[in-house]
């Protein structure tokens, strides 16, 4: 049982970071209809601008939690910028072309930010500082959760609730999913769609400034192409939970890490990441528009 | 281009002449067959300036068997074809012995030319297949591949006492190989393999597996992959309260390894070839001290010195026999030449030109997070 309990500990920690970046690739689907795939290259760059922000910080200020605040907020800040510039240049001027045209833009994208952070920061992998939130781990009944990865959880479960929230229960979500239903409409009633689109770059880019934070300072070692991993990881655990749907995002990433952590702990761990795509693909089989449905929106 | 190959036949004539010269008045050639140019570059210039600075020594000293050392170069660029060219070339300019080269792909290639001129050769090239066609010229300097293995295997079973061994690799085939090879080893030392599995290297989170590895209850994790996954999978043992030991191979050994692990990282074992200034024995700590006074800067490698402990031990090999006569070198070397203290460790070689014991070292990284050797040879 306590094997059973950390797996799904284990499991759950990667999941909401998945999660966390899943939800960037959702919401801009969901108002824009388009894969961005530069999104898993935007989690890594905000690693390593949240790595620079760090050592920055940490000359200037002696407080841990002080630091780690300011890191989050100026890197959240630095990311939700870069991805409205991402968004002015490499989508917008392409938004009434054909959808494909936009997902080479996509593709491009990626690959200019991943080449550039192998300019600016070298190929090698950069690590982050140790202990900077101390290593505490707290063994209850032989399952083992450390006070980082009890963060990480609690960290990103309030953001996905506060996000639940603000698209389900203020005026400028239901703009946010007024825009995603139809923009033609949604402009008629006098909403601006533009600064909808730029809205949901800010919000998206910024929680995968989170995921990036957390993947630093969880798994210290950054990569300058690791953006291609998590960022598939995590479209994957988008298209499960059904693409657009925000819920279902949060849904899909928590799902894929229970399974590669379950797979791995009880069939075969060399054969873990395979056999989770399998298992993925049969729910695509039986729900082909993921778990929770396309775009539960359109059904408001 | 003319003006070059005129310059490079200069050269060859100005050399041919000294050559000569330096033969009538009777010295001791030993060639120097290693990449001065090329990617190997600061490797291949290390191996040369080694070789001159002992020359220099002995020399001081008053040369070998009376007679002058005379230390003949040649640029094989770490490339086959150049690899034997340069065979013939140090061989027409009678070469005793040869030092190099320094990849096993260079050294292979000039191996057969060697061997029918009766010239000796050293080299540290790391390659099993070195030592297959058995040459009576040729002397491995290093350590084989396969030598880690049985290192490990050897660390595992008679000095830690593992009883449950768990261990992971990644999919690349090196690592694969070493895993596999020192499972191999330690089951023929009667060792105890409770579990074996894959990782994808760089996939970062690895708490599922090792969660899976934690319900086997070992009592050490052998690593066979690269410090990027090591650092990590260690630091997540300590996270998910795992008392077992971790073992890494050879490619864990690099500084980012302890960055990565942090504090976790104490108590990490790693295996691998010692780094020059780690080398605990006297002819080293001198070697290296004169090296520095002499080129102001550290060898650029362990192989290095290996190739010098080649050069040494055919030097004195050639005074206690008193003789130039290859022949009788190699006898010598194969057959008495016991425990004669190396930089590298004790030196003695096998009838194949195999190096007999191995330079692997097993270091423990202390509460200060520096390497500390628990196991040697």
């Amino acid at each position: 049982m306590d094997i059973f309990l950390q797996q799904l500990i284990n499991g759950l920690t990667i999941g909401s970071i998945y999660a966390l970046v899943a939800l960037g690739y959702t919401m801009v689907y969901g108002v824009l209809k388009l894969i961005n795939f530069a999104h898993g290259d935007l989690v890594a760059f905000s690693a390593y601008i949240g790595l620079v922000v760090m050592m920055q910080l940490s000359g200037a200020i002696s407080s841990s939690a002080v630091i780690i605040l300011l890191t989050f907020i100026v890197t959240m800040i630095i990311i939700a910028a870069a991805g409205v510039t991402l968004e002015r240049i490499a989508y917008r001027p392409l938004r009434s072309a054909p959808r494909l045209s936009a997902v080479v833009s996509a593709l491009g994208a990626s690959l200019v930010i991943e080449n550039g952070i192998m300019l600016i920061w070298g190929p090698r992998p950069k690590i982050f500082p140790a202990d900077i939130v101390p290593s505490i781990n707290w063994n209850i009944g032989g399952v083992y959760i450390g006070l980082l990865q009890l963060l990480v959880l609690v960290i990103s479960f309030t953001l996905m609730f506060i996000l639940y929230f603000f698209v389900n229960r203020t005026k400028l979500g239901t703009a946010m999913r007024a825009s995603a239903i139809d923009q033609d409409a949604a402009r008629l009633m006098g909403i601006n769609v533009n600064k909808i689109i730029m809205t949901t770059f800010i919000i998206g880019s910024a929680l995968g400034a989170v995921g990036g934070l957390f993947i630093g300072m969880y798994y210290r070692g950054i990569y300058f192409n690791m953006g291609w991993i998590y960022g598939l990881n995590a479209f994957v655990a988008a298209i499960i939970g059904g693409i657009g749907n925000i819920p279902g995002a949060m849904l899909g990433g928590l799902l894929l890490g229970v399974f590669n952590a379950l797979i791995s702990g009880y069939l075969s761990s060399s054969w873990a990441l395979a056999l989770t795509y399998v298992l993925l693909i049969v729910i695509m089989i039986f729900r082909p528009t993921g778990i929770l449905g396309e775009r539960v929106a359109e059904k408001v | 281009m003319l003006r070059k190959g005129l310059l490079g036949a200069l050269a060859f004539v100005i050399t041919l002449v000294f050559g000569m010269q330096a033969m009538a008045a009777g010295t001791i050639k030993i060639g120097v067959q290693a990449p001065i140019t090329g990617k190997f570059a600061s490797e291949g210039q290390s191996i040369d300036k080694s070789v001159r600075l002992i020359a220099k020594q002995w020399n001081a000293k008053g040369g070998v068997l009376g007679k002058k050392i005379e230390v003949i170069t040649c640029d094989d660029e770490g490339k086959a074809v150049k690899a034997a060219i340069c065979a013939r070339q140090l061989v027409d300019k009678g070469v005793l012995a040869v030092i190099g080269s320094y990849t096993s792909t260079c050294a292979e290639a000039a191996e057969a030319i060697y061997y029918k001129a009766g010239v000796l050769q050293t080299s540290d090239g790391t390659s099993d297949t070195l030592v297959k066609h058995g040459y009576w010229t040729f002397f491995r300097n290093s350590s084989p591949n396969s030598a880690e293995a049985a290192f490990t295997a050897e660390f595992f079973i008679k000095k830690q006492h593992y009883k449950r061994i768990a261990t992971i690799s990644d999919y690349s085939t090196f690592s694969t190989d070493l895993t596999n090879t020192v499972i191999k080893d330690i089951k023929k030392l009667g060792g105890n393999i409770v579990y074996s599995g894959k990782i994808t290297s760089g996939a970062q989170n690895f708490t599922p597996i090792l969660t899976k590895i934690k319900s086997f209850n070992p009592d050490v994790i052998y690593f066979g992959g690269y410090y990027t996954d090591g650092g990590l999978i260690k630091a997540q043992m300590k996270q998910l309260g795992m008392k077992a030991d971790f073992v890494g191979g050879d490619s864990n050994d690099n500084p980012e390894f302890i960055k990565l692990a942090g504090k976790a990282a104490v108590g990490t074992y790693l295996v691998n070839v010692p780094l020059p200034e780690m080398l605990p024995y006297d002819a080293a700590k001198n070697f290296l001290k004169a090296y520095k006074e002499a080129y102001h800067e550290t060898p650029a490698s362990i192989w290095t010195l290996f190739n010098v402990d080649g050069l040494r031990a055919i030097l004195y090999s050639i005074q206690q026999t008193k003789s130039t006569n290859t022949k009788k070198i190699a006898d010598y070397m194969h057959n008495k030449l016991k425990n004669y203290p190396g930089i590298t460790g004790p030196l003695e070689w096998a009838a194949n030109g195999e190096r007999v014991g191995s330079a692997y070292m097993a270091y423990r990284i202390g509460d200060d997070l520096k390497y500390h050797i628990v196991y040697k040879h």
